[in-house]
């Protein structure tokens, strides 16, 4: 029990010091009472008995210390104290103190606020078990890896040879852009709902939390057919749709108008696919006879996880599967199908989630606000130096008073710490605001949809860079002051005294140091800007101005066995065109640069000529759009005619493409509009769709990125026995509006207007095309207003730098300035003295920065558009800037050491 | 401290265990006794004795109580715990062994 008494022991001393301070006073006072009593009865009187039991004793005070030092937590009460002091010494000099916490904030909460987002795209955890042993398997071959998934019959084939993979689950998202509406006590409720196989659940290590998973089928990974209207829920469906319902299992839900019986619910947590914005369901995979086939890029592909065995790399797992891969591609009968599948790319299934640049992206702010924190220190360190050379005195005088260097060094690293705390709740408190400044841009670069605020492993991240901001920047100066003799300092006595050259050296390199990566940082925010400035002026190919555009989730079950385009499409566009302000309104799949979906058209062609090989590459973007699209986006035509109201589903079929499509399909580069009259695919049986009209190139996937090949079609063509019909009609609509109202204004009345048409419509996401336009710039938007601050809040440090530094060797040398003028040197010979110091400082900051910048750019190139990374004219610029900057926050103790007192300089001492 | 008493940090802690084996004692006394048992030969001194006291305290070896004394104002009694009576049991078994090879060491010279 020995640890229990000194557990008590720990807390008593704890929390009763002030308590067990008394009782040793009385316990010491004791002990001479008792020797006093003893020495009178050895016959002493009783003064004399007393006295003699004092000097017994010794020196009571000591005795107290000593047995004080043996205490419980002697430490925290020494650290208690040194803070105390800290606070003490830091509410004299506000102006000292505001700075440092200033200049940390900035270096500190830029840090945390990029470490928010790092942690919440590229750390996440994932709700699985091991998920570092979780792949993602894809086919790749001559058009690069294939995102659509495989069929069935070469997933089976890896599960079966495989012997590197412990097991292979499959799941299709085929419909995942399509919304279910599942409908609950409340009303529909829009989920994503994706068919996974029976062993899934089991590939991910997790079990539903109610009832059961997916029954096994016969064949590998299927569902047995009695499960074939099983549905599966999510925690979170559970609750928010279902209120938590204990008696949920069996019950029959409706979900876009299918009945379902539930089986299981899943635990809390789990997602699947994740980072999906919409609670999910999952449906069972019932194979078909599509499933008996193999046909690249055919109807029934399956994305394929699995998880590898413990101690298996992902290297050896690959390399095994590619092995497998050869035979498999060697199945499939069609040569240019072949030669699309003929190897396998894994991954595992975390860095799945995160595109390559994005993780690049990111990885490079996060370095840019690192840089920012060094920048910070630095200044730090170099004001706390200045500080603990105009301190001398005081530390020398605490060290002939008997404080020990340890404690001198442990004084000044109290007060480091206690600056930096401070720093970082403010640094906290900027990073949070930058976050919510940059919520949206951050949601649409990275899809994270929860709140970026800073989590648990965020601040204690911070904390960690607190204790290590401390550390840098005031162990140099703690050091320093703690070596520095007692003796020469004590006799002085003149606050000029200051540091040796040494100290001015260091000091002078941390602000060259600090200008260099100045430097660096602006060399990325100018080439960032120039990136900018070169993808706002980039020829769109349409119009941007007053366009609306509501991006629709179409509940297309209720349209079942009935035509969309006249009882749905039609009319609701009749409606929207006679609101009052509306010109012209259209509906489009997707409006260019939307990303919300994408439909891509290939074509089949056998043969080997060169013809039939280009037609066979060329994937186009495919959208319906109704005939008024062009009104809405002024698209120009380069040959032929747009759609018109006499295409209907009784005339004609026609295509329009745009001039990146013909150049691809007939494989030359002349005179636009060969292509006219050519038939391109088919609407149906004896209905040809022919090519009438060729639309000069837009930009329509991203800024940044060429026209793509483009195939446009009629929306009051399709009916619904058209091929495409479902997946052109039933997934996803955007409606278009060109008007001359605000947007505020008209959006109200277009949701309305779409709540009558059907209630689920009026959850539809309403914004305009220039915002469109404005988060098609993404990641260099994003790139260069963080780079922007975190270069400003650089330079602001590196300005407030040279003038403290400069500042205060003009303040040190007062004296030797006032002699020069007394021995006749010019006002403007000293003001020369004072700028030269800064003009070589920053000479030699920016020669170092500009290397540092050479290369660090580099890192930067994926930004880059329009815009070389080693751009002279960029780096002249951000040179130019930075050097005069310098130079006016020289100006300042320049006119100060200029306006030295002549007789006041030389009484200084 | 006189130097021919500057015990061992560990030796004067022996010798606190031991003098509080048979009963609790207050600071004044323990001095007393090992002084007197020395036949005057060790003298604790203060400024050694209640830092000790006190460290024996915090490891649990010993424990205090405030009792009146025998000039009849309150003192601070220190008696053996359990884990103290084994501690002195280790500690004096070492000693023991310590003292014998010493002795062997000096009979040699």
């Amino acid at each position: 029990m020995r640890w229990l008494a000194q557990v008590r022991m720990k807390i008593e001393m704890l929390f009763g010091r002030g308590k067990a301070a008394a009782r040793l006073d009385d316990e010491l006072q004791f002990h001479i009472e008792r020797q006093t009593a003893e020495n009178v009865a050895a016959g002493m009187s009783a003064e004399e008995a007393r006295y003699a039991a004092l000097r017994a004793f010794g020196n009571v005070a000591l005795v107290k210390d000593v047995t004080h030092e043996t205490w419980a937590w002697v430490w925290l009460e020494r650290f208690v104290r040194d803070l105390r002091y800290a606070l003490r010494q830091l509410r004299k000099s506000p102006g000292y103190t505001c700075t440092v916490i200033g200049m940390l904030a900035l270096g500190l909460g830029a840090t945390a606020a990029m470490y928010t987002v790092v942690d919440r795209v590229l750390l996440r955890p994932l709700p699985y078990d091991h998920p570092q042993q979780l792949v993602k398997i894809a086919e790749s071959g001559k058009k690069g890896t294939v995102s659509w998934g495989a069929p069935y019959l070469d997933l089976r084939e890896w599960a079966e040879r495989s012997r590197t993979l412990k097991q292979i689950g499959f799941f299709s998202t085929a419909n995942l852009s399509r919304v279910s509406f599942l409908e609950d006590n409340a009303g529909a409720a829009q989920v994503d709902s994706p068919q996974v196989s029976s062993n899934l659940f089991a590939t991910l290590g997790v079990q539903t939390a109610l009832g059961r998973g997916f029954k096994a089928g016969t064949d590998w990974g299927s569902v047995s057919a009695e499960d074939a209207h099983s549905l599966i829920l999510s925690d979170t469906v559970w609750r928010t749709a279902y209120g938590s319902d204990s008696k949920i299992l069996g019950r029959t839900v409706k979900m876009s108008g299918d009945s379902f019986i539930v089986v299981g619910v899943m635990p809390r947590g789990f997602t699947f696919p994740f980072g999906g914005a919409r609670p999910v369901v999952w449906r069972p995979i019932i194979l078909g006879d599509a499933d008996k086939v193999r046909a690249a890029h055919g109807m029934a592909s399956y994305q394929a996880v699995a998880r590898l065995r413990p101690g298996i790399s992902l290297n050896a797992a690959q390399a095994e599967l590619r092995g497998i891969q050869a035979g498999v591609a060697a199945e499939y009968i069609e040569p240019f199908q072949r030669e699309q599948v003929n190897s396998i790319e894994l991954q595992t299934y975390g860095d799945s989630l995160v595109k390559d640049n994005v993780r690049k992206s990111l990885l490079a702010l996060f370095g840019a606000s690192g840089v920012l924190w060094l920048i910070a220190c630095l200044n730090v360190t170099s004001l706390m130096l200045a500080r603990s050379s105009a301190r001398q005195r005081e530390i020398a005088v605490r060290g002939a008073l008997g404080a020990s260097r340890w404690q001198i060094v442990q004084q000044l690293l109290a007060e480091g710490l206690v600056l930096s705390v401070l720093g970082s709740l403010l640094g906290l408190a900027l990073g949070t605001l930058t976050l919510q400044l940059f919520a949206h841009a951050l949601t649409t670069q990275f899809s994270v949809h929860q709140r970026m605020t800073p989590s648990v492993s965020v601040i204690a991240a911070l904390a960690g860079l607190t204790v290590l901001s401390a550390l840098f920047s005031s162990l140099l100066p703690a050091v320093g002051a703690a070596r520095a003799s007692i003796e020469p300092a004590l006799r002085t006595g003149s606050p000029q005294s200051g540091a040796g050259r040494g100290q001015h050296r260091l000091r002078a390199v941390l602000v060259i140091t600090e200008i260099a990566m100045s430097l660096t940082l602006l060399a990325g925010c100018g080439l960032l800007l120039r990136s900018i400035y070169a993808l706002k002026h980039v020829p769109l190919g349409f119009r941007t101005d007053h366009v609306i555009v509501a991006n629709m989730t179409i509940p297309a079950y209720k349209f079942a066995g009935r035509n969309m385009t006249t009882e749905f499409y039609e009319p609701l566009l009749e409606r929207v065109q006679h609101v009052p302000g509306v010109q012209s309104a259209s509906l489009m799949t997707e409006v260019p640069l939307g990303k919300t979906f994408q439909m891509i058209f290939t074509f089949a062609a056998d043969g080997n000529s060169a013809a039939d090989v280009r037609r066979r590459e060329l994937q186009s973007q495919f959208r319906v759009v109704s005939p008024e699209m062009q009104k809405v986006f002024g698209f120009t035509m380069l040959k032929g005619r747009f759609f018109n109201q006499g295409d209907t589903p009784g005339s004609q079929p026609v295509v329009v493409v745009n001039r990146a499509f013909e150049k691809a399909w007939t494989g030359q580069d002349d005179d636009a509009g060969k292509i006219l009259g050519t038939t391109l695919m088919s609407y149906g049986k004896d209905r040809k769709a022919m090519v009438v009209g060729v639309l000069d190139d837009e930009r329509q996937v991203s800024v940044a990125e060429q026209s793509k090949p483009e195939v446009e079609v009629c929306l009051p063509q399709i009916t619904p026995d058209t091929m495409f019909y479902k997946g052109a009609e039933g997934m996803a609509m955007d409606l278009a509006v060109r008007t001359e109202r605000s947007p505020s204004s008209i959006m109200p009345e277009l949701r309305q207007l779409l709540r009558n048409a059907s209630p689920e419509l009026a959850n539809s996401n309403f914004t305009t095309m220039d915002q469109i336009v404005e988060d098609s710039y993404g990641s260099q938007q994003l790139a260069t207003r963080l780079l922007e601050i975190f270069g400003g809040c650089a330079l602001l440090l590196c300005v407030s730098g040279i003038y403290g530094l400069l500042a205060y060797l003009v303040n040190q040398r007062t004296r030797e300035l006032g002699l020069r003028m007394a021995l006749g040197a010019q006002r403007g010979q000293v003001m020369g003295l004072v700028l030269r110091q800064a003009g070589w400082m920053l000479l030699a900051g920016s020669a170092l920065g500009l290397v540092l910048a050479y290369f660090s750019s580099l890192l930067l190139s994926m930004f880059l558009y329009g815009v070389k990374p080693h751009d002279p004219w960029t780096m002249a610029a951000v040179t130019v800037v930075l050097l005069a900057c310098g130079l006016a926050s020289a100006w300042l103790p320049a006119r100060r050491a200029a306006a030295v007192d002549l007789m006041q300089a030389l009484r200084t001492e | 401290m006189g130097k021919p008493n500057d015990l061992v940090q560990g030796t004067l802690d022996l010798l606190i265990l031991k003098t509080l084996s048979p009963e609790a004692m207050h600071g004044w006394a323990i001095g007393k006794r090992i002084q007197q048992v020395s036949g005057e030969v060790l003298q604790v001194q203060q400024g050694s004795l209640y830092p000790a006291l006190h460290r024996l305290e915090q490891q649990g070896w010993i424990k205090a109580k405030w009792a009146e004394s025998e000039t009849g104002r309150q003192a601070k009694f220190y008696s053996l715990t359990a884990a103290g009576r084994g501690q002195l049991q280790k500690e004096s078994a070492n000693w023991a062994r310590l003292s014998a090879a010493i002795e062997l060491v000096m009979a040699e010279a």
